[in-house]
């Protein structure tokens, strides 16, 4: 059975519904989330329709597509941000290790532990980098000031930036640049330990030594997490990406490989756009 | 005449009604400040900080009225703060298009701008009646009515100003609203906050109609807030509509005093709003 049905080209066809990191026994991918028949709606204004993609497992998924396609609509149903909207709904299946995270009973801020997301806009929280961290990590877990001390390093190695500021952890958040605000962000994200990393144009306000930096960032945490980018840049959706989805007007138009949705596209508006026909 | 030259001289006619309004406005705030130092710091001296209000004809200062003031506006601030604080809290955080936010909005407007005798004369209903005499606790309650709509007012403004992209990233960590809202928000808006309590002392320190109704006056050095107590508007009201020369001097003195405590509490809530923008 194929689980991801209704997508016009699929990469391993049938993919299995296997939950669980990485591959299966039969080296085939496992789907980490898994997004089925999902409608969104901001008030009466219908944004996705009849989306069906899935996230593998420890791969980096991009979303593509013109402005005002509901790429980052669609990310932000992955944590339920858009719940902090009350006339903004999602309707369908997200299908997060196979339970449903659209479950009214769902716990937000655990998912949110779960599934952490880094914004367009660095967004460094008004205080010092060591807190910036610290201060999330305190919330879920019970760690003596030494394990939070560690964890404060790990997060900031693992996102690429320790040796920048290892000398000013107390330094507030905001006297860091661009590009070292959004790596913060990224180690906040990362200190969680979540098991999915959403990036909403994490690069769009950086410049591009920043960005080739953050490109660098996801190829490594790749390893560890299963990632979803949304780009308007399709060299960085080419460069970053294993699998990549073009959404046009609120629907999912494909989802392949990234190497044949960049060489061989299956539908005339993905390779239109891919192009720069359009959008 | 060419477009140029008439543009020239458009630009120097109201370049000129500009710096002449401006002229006429700061000239009087300057006449106001020289005349209240000219009349005021000659009698300033330390007697005035220790001594009481005097007979006529006497010697005395204005420790009553100072200490009454003091006082009054530390329990009108002290009341007014945590209200007005969390009122804003409410509109700006959790019902910001909801109904009792537009009503109570609508409301704060009103009474930031109703006539401060009003709320003088309501207070007397509500407790000086009622309880049968004049008090500091009217007259502290009385201020605190016109602390609490310029509270609730910059704190909402301030708490609107914080980016939606820093509230999500917060709420992305996983964090409960009540966390985002007093480590974030809270944070990010804290100098704003303050200096709307600043500009809300600054404003009540001068109230004396208010106080006329509810505090009334007293001659002699009292502590009591049970019992009229002295505060220095008042006592500037009436010795400076006295006859009699020394009465008028330290009215001046009270003026000076008022206003350049003021002029500290502005500057103060100038330098943090700066520093708040700057960080």
């Amino acid at each position: 059975m194929s689980s991801i049905a209704g997508i016009s080209h699929t990469v391993q066809s049938p993919v299995p519904t296997v939950v669980g990191r990485g591959t299966n026994d039969a080296g085939k991918l496992a789907e980490k989330i898994l997004i089925r028949n999902l409608n969104f709606y901001y008030g009466d204004n219908k944004a996705l329709k009849s989306v069906n993609v899935p996230l593998f497992d420890r791969k980096v998924t991009a979303f593509i597509g013109p402005s005002g396609c509901g790429k980052s609509t669609l990310l932000r149903i992955l944590n339920r941000i858009y719940s902090l909207y009350p006339h903004q709904r999602a309707e369908g299946d997200v299908l997060l290790d196979g339970s449903n995270i659209l479950d009214p009973g769902q716990d937000l801020n655990l998912l949110r532990a779960r599934v952490g997301m880094v914004f367009q806009k660095p967004t460094p929280f008004p205080m010092s980098i060591y807190e910036n961290i610290a201060f999330g990590v305190r919330l879920f877990e019970n760690l003596s000031r030494a394990g939070i001390d560690e964890r404060v390093q790990s997060a900031l190695r693992r996102a690429a930036i320790w040796d920048e500021v290892k000398d000013k952890l107390h330094a507030n958040g905001l006297s860091l640049s661009g590009g070292q605000q959004q790596r913060l962000c990224i180690a906040r994200t990362v200190a969680l330990k979540p098991e999915v990393i959403l990036l909403d144009e994490p690069c769009s306000a950086l410049d591009p030594i920043s960005t080739a930096k953050i490109e660098e960032l996801i190829d490594e945490l790749k390893d560890d997490y299963t990632i979803a980018i949304v780009t308007h840049n399709m060299q960085q959706a080419a460069r970053v990406s294993d699998y990549t989805a073009f959404m046009y007007l609120g629907e999912l138009v494909e989802f392949d490989t990234t190497s044949k949705m960049f060489t061989t596209p299956g539908d005339r508006r993905t390779q239109d756009y891919i192009t720069g026909r359009f959008g | 005449m060419d477009r140029y030259v008439r543009r020239r001289l458009g630009n120097t006619i109201v370049i000129t009604l500009s710096i002449g309004a401006t002229v006429l406005g700061l000239g009087w705030l300057v006449l106001i400040l020289g005349s209240l130092v000219y009349e005021g710091l000659s009698g300033l001296s330390l007697a005035v900080f220790t001594q009481m209000t005097p007979p006529p004809g006497a010697d005395g200062g204005l420790v009553n009225p100072i200490i009454g003031s003091l006082m009054m506006t530390v329990l009108a601030i002290a009341i007014g703060t945590p209200i007005g604080i969390l009122a804003g809290t409410y509109m700006a955080e959790y019902g910001k298009a909801a109904m009792l936010s537009v009503v109570v909005r609508f409301i704060n407007d009103i009474l930031l701008s109703a006539p401060s005798i009003v709320v003088g004369l309501f207070v007397y209903e509500i407790m000086v009646a009622p309880m049968g005499h004049f008090s500091g606790w009217a007259g502290a309650v009385a201020l605190a009515l016109i602390v609490i709509p310029v509270v609730v007012r910059t704190t909402e403004d301030m708490l609107s100003l914080v980016p939606r992209e820093l509230r999500e990233s917060a709420s992305a960590l996983g964090l409960p609203r009540a966390h985002v809202v007093r480590y974030v928000s809270y944070r990010a808006a804290r100098a704003g906050i303050i200096t709307g309590v600043l500009l809300a002392i600054a404003r009540i320190s001068g109230e004396t109609a208010p106080l006329l109704f509810t505090a009334l006056n007293n001659q002699f050095f009292s502590t009591n807030l049970n019992a009229p107590i002295s505060s220095l508007p008042v006592v500037i009201f009436q010795f400076a509509l006295s006859p009699y020369a020394d009465w008028q001097k330290l009215a001046w003195i009270g003026a000076l005093i008022i206003t350049f405590a003021v002029l500290a509490l502005s500057i103060i809530a100038r330098a943090l709003s700066a520093s708040g923008k700057s960080s």
